[in-house]
């Protein structure tokens, strides 16, 4: 053999063990899952956003305890590598946010998401990476309705504005209409007055049509007597307060962020000397929201699904109990429904790695879209999480509260008062109650 | 929207309270663009301190946040004099540019450092007086703004009589009338600075507390927005001119409480903006402006 065949075959050689290598390397695990977490640490939504972070955190370290999530493709368990993203509360910061988790830090899925018109503005830049998104805060449909965006990556894991939006109009026509007409010995047709007080965004709109949808579809003796908009971040609302009460409601129903609920609520009651019931969308089912209303948030009434202050007499009963408990334990602080919402989508995306088996993004977004897992910590209908075939969204057991004060807690504390399988006590209609007109 | 004469009063009356912090704040920025000439974008970050201050010495010691007006106003004006000192100083003269970019690092420098002192979290305070309604005709006004306004009214009968009846006074306005003149017939210009600086901080402070206690909720980054329209108000009002600051900070506080009445809250803080503008198109020195200026 010449000199000139050893160098061929030893370069044959070299070649041949470089390109096994490329193909060993391939073929070796990544080292861990990569989680976005996208929430409001900053901005309007920031009250909520610290209980979305926090709760995948505690959800992220409870799978990470066992191990992680095993993915076939790997034969082994992989860690959840949680990165979290401030959106400040605005669409050009959160598209800055997303773009980083999928272009830099190659996330595998995305959790969270809380302001509606914040998450539709990242909907374009995720579509286009195609990018699984568990979205646990947002209440808009649109999310996965939108037409002008391909949605089919976006699973809704919370209410929408539709959803909740209708049961709360149901509640209003069902058990406050009749307590208002015996009060004040009213006529069985007498049209209740509501004003909606609403967010100028995505979710704000979201439950005014959900409103206006309810009242029509169901042919419900309600009249708008007054609809009242605010920009985002407003803390100001005597002027429109005082509009609204011209308008002479019955009910005032706002959709606002709990930053703006309080002070909502207590410039009503405060302020303008506002006798009627103030109603509040389920995000401001939050401890902050409790203290920062005080008294003047008594008998108020607020939408819900997951309270710090109390448990629904169902089958997550334990289960609630037990996150409180343990997320006490971490944090110190009671947990909010965004909160939990936010836990449980961790373990929905998690759960679907594992029943995928890997790590492709497609593979996961299908094995979302086909997901049924036992309920968790929130009760949902029929005691499966699934997401509709239709626009993947979820159907949650919702309940009514009105907040009676405690003495011994210094605030306000929910007692359930609808439906009727989840009540534990009854609507009351306080004595300074002022019905709109006679 | 039928116009019912008791909702009216009380729109004027919100327009009123809000038009007090924008004057407090708008006046503070106008007393130091006219001693110094320099734009502090950071003037609305002063107001948020004044705030936090407030509301963390009320919320340890108990005291009446009113009773505390003074204290956060002194303490402002010790922070606007070591502003003044240590950034503005030494950069005066030296191009407008230098003097926006300072500032705008100022804003950064605040609202992080008050977000790593107190977090971000929005807030909000109840004043002790907040169950207190004062009838008028068949109107309730909570006796909070009442004291505001009188507050604010108190604040500025002050500081009209510390410009025209002092020496001090007399030496700020010819200083920001003629600093070279100023300087010719002996007085400490530098030190009109420093003074101005720290008194135009303490009148942010002011207009920070006055928000706290009126039960708006306070957070670090409060201050942007309250400051952009301070600087549209002392544009209206005139560049350097205290009643015209106090003229426009009242026509914005009737205007856009008047434009969320009339025409709903998302046009609240449009409305500041158009009357800026169509003022400036028929007067462009502003309502009590002077030429050059």
């Amino acid at each position: 053999m010449d000199k000139k065949q050893i160098a061929l075959i030893l370069g044959i050689l070299l070649v041949s063990a470089a390109l096994l290598a490329g193909c060993t390397q391939q073929q070796a695990p990544p080292q861990g899952i990569k989680m976005g977490a996208v929430v409001s640490l900053t901005g309007a939504g920031s009250n909520v956003g610290k209980h979305m972070k926090q709760a995948a955190e505690m959800a992220v370290s409870e799978i990470n305890a066992q191990g992680g999530v095993f993915v076939k493709a790997y034969n082994k368990k992989l860690p959840i590598t949680l990165i979290v993203a401030d959106d400040e509360t605005k669409g050009d910061s959160a598209v800055k946010a997303v773009t980083k988790l999928i272009s830099e830090d190659n996330v595998d899925i995305l959790v969270g998401g809380y302001s509606s018109g914040v998450t539709t503005a990242t909907q374009g830049v995720i579509a286009e990476k195609k990018v699984p998104y568990v979205v646990t805060g947002a209440s808009s449909p649109d999310i996965t309705r939108r037409k002008d965006v391909n949605t089919s990556y976006f699973f809704h894991y919370c209410p929408t504005t539709a959803m909740y939006g209708q049961y709360t109009i149901l509640f209003v026509d069902q058990v406050m209409r009749p307590a208002i007409n015996e009060r004040f010995e009213f006529p069985d047709n007498r049209t209740l007055r509501l004003a909606v007080l609403y967010q100028d965004s995505a979710y704000g709109k979201g439950v005014l049509n959900g409103v206006i949808s309810t009242i029509t579809a169901n042919n419900l003796n309600i009249e708008i007597v007054s609809n009242q908009s605010f920009k985002l971040g407003e803390t100001d609302f005597r002027t429109t307060l005082t509009a609204i009460k011209a308008a002479k409601p019955d009910v005032i129903y706002p959709a606002a962020f709990p930053s703006e609920q309080i002070p909502i609520v207590t410039q009503a009651r405060r302020d303008l000397n506002l006798n009627t019931i103030i109603l509040a969308v389920e995000t401001n089912d939050n401890p902050d929201y409790y203290k920062g209303i005080g008294r003047f948030g008594e008998y108020s009434i607020l939408e819900s699904r997951f309270s710090p202050y109390t448990v629904p007499p169902t089958s997550v009963a334990a289960a609630d109990a037990k996150f409180k408990a343990d997320y006490i334990a971490k944090y110190g602080a009671f947990p909010d429904m965004m909160g939990v919402s936010t836990y449980e989508g961790v373990y929905v995306a998690a759960k679907a790695i594992e029943n995928t088996g890997t790590l492709d993004k497609a593979a996961v977004r299908d094995a979302l879209a086909n997901l049924q897992m036992p309920q968790m910590v929130e009760a949902i209908k029929g005691g499966i999480i699934k997401f509709s075939p239709d626009y993947r969204e979820v159907q949650f057991e919702l309940f009514m509260t009105q907040l009676i004060w405690d003495d011994k807690a210094g605030e306000n504390r929910p007692k359930i008062v609808w439906p009727e399988n989840q009540k534990e006590a009854s609507f009351v209609l306080p004595d300074w109650y002022q019905a709109g007109t006679g | 929207m039928a116009l019912d004469f008791g909702i009216l009063i009380q729109v004027l009356f919100w327009g009123l309270y809000a038009g007090c912090i924008y004057i407090l704040l708008a006046t503070g920025l106008n007393l130091i663009f006219g001693v110094m000439k320099i734009v502090n974008f950071a003037h609305g970050e002063l107001l948020m301190l004044g705030a936090y201050i407030t509301a963390t010495v009320f919320v340890l010691s108990g005291f009446n946040p009113y009773v505390l007006i003074p204290f956060t106003m002194f303490v402002l004006g010790l922070i606007g004099i070591g502003v003044e000192r240590l950034c503005f100083r030494p950069i005066l003269g030296t191009g407008k540019l230098n003097e926006i970019f300072l500032s705008l690092g100022l804003i950064y420098i605040f609202q992080n450092g008050v977000a790593l002192i107190w977090g971000d979290d929005r807030q909000v305070l109840n004043s002790p007086y907040q169950t207190i309604s004062v009838p008028i005709g068949d109107i309730q006004l909570p006796l909070d703004y009442i004291i505001i306004i009188l507050v604010t009214a108190l604040i500025l009968v002050g500081l009209y009589v510390l410009l025209r009846r002092t020496d001090l006074g007399r030496a700020l306005r010819a200083t920001s009338q003629n600093r070279k003149g100023a300087m010719i017939v002996g007085i400490n210009v530098e030190r009109m600075d420093m003074i101005s600086f720290g008194i135009g901080s303490g009148l942010a402070a002011a207009a920070g507390t006055l928000w706290v206690v009126s039960g708006q909720v306070f957070n670090p980054y409060m201050g942007s927005l309250p400051a952009i329209k301070a600087f549209a108000i002392i544009i209206l009002g005139g560049l350097g001119s205290i009643p015209g600051a106090i003229v426009g900070g009242l026509i914005y506080g009737i205007a856009e409480n008047g434009a969320a009445y009339f025409l709903g809250g998302i046009w609240k803080d449009s409305i500041s903006f158009l009357i800026l503008i169509v003022v400036l198109i028929f007067r462009p020195t502003g309502l009590f402006g002077e030429e050059g200026e």
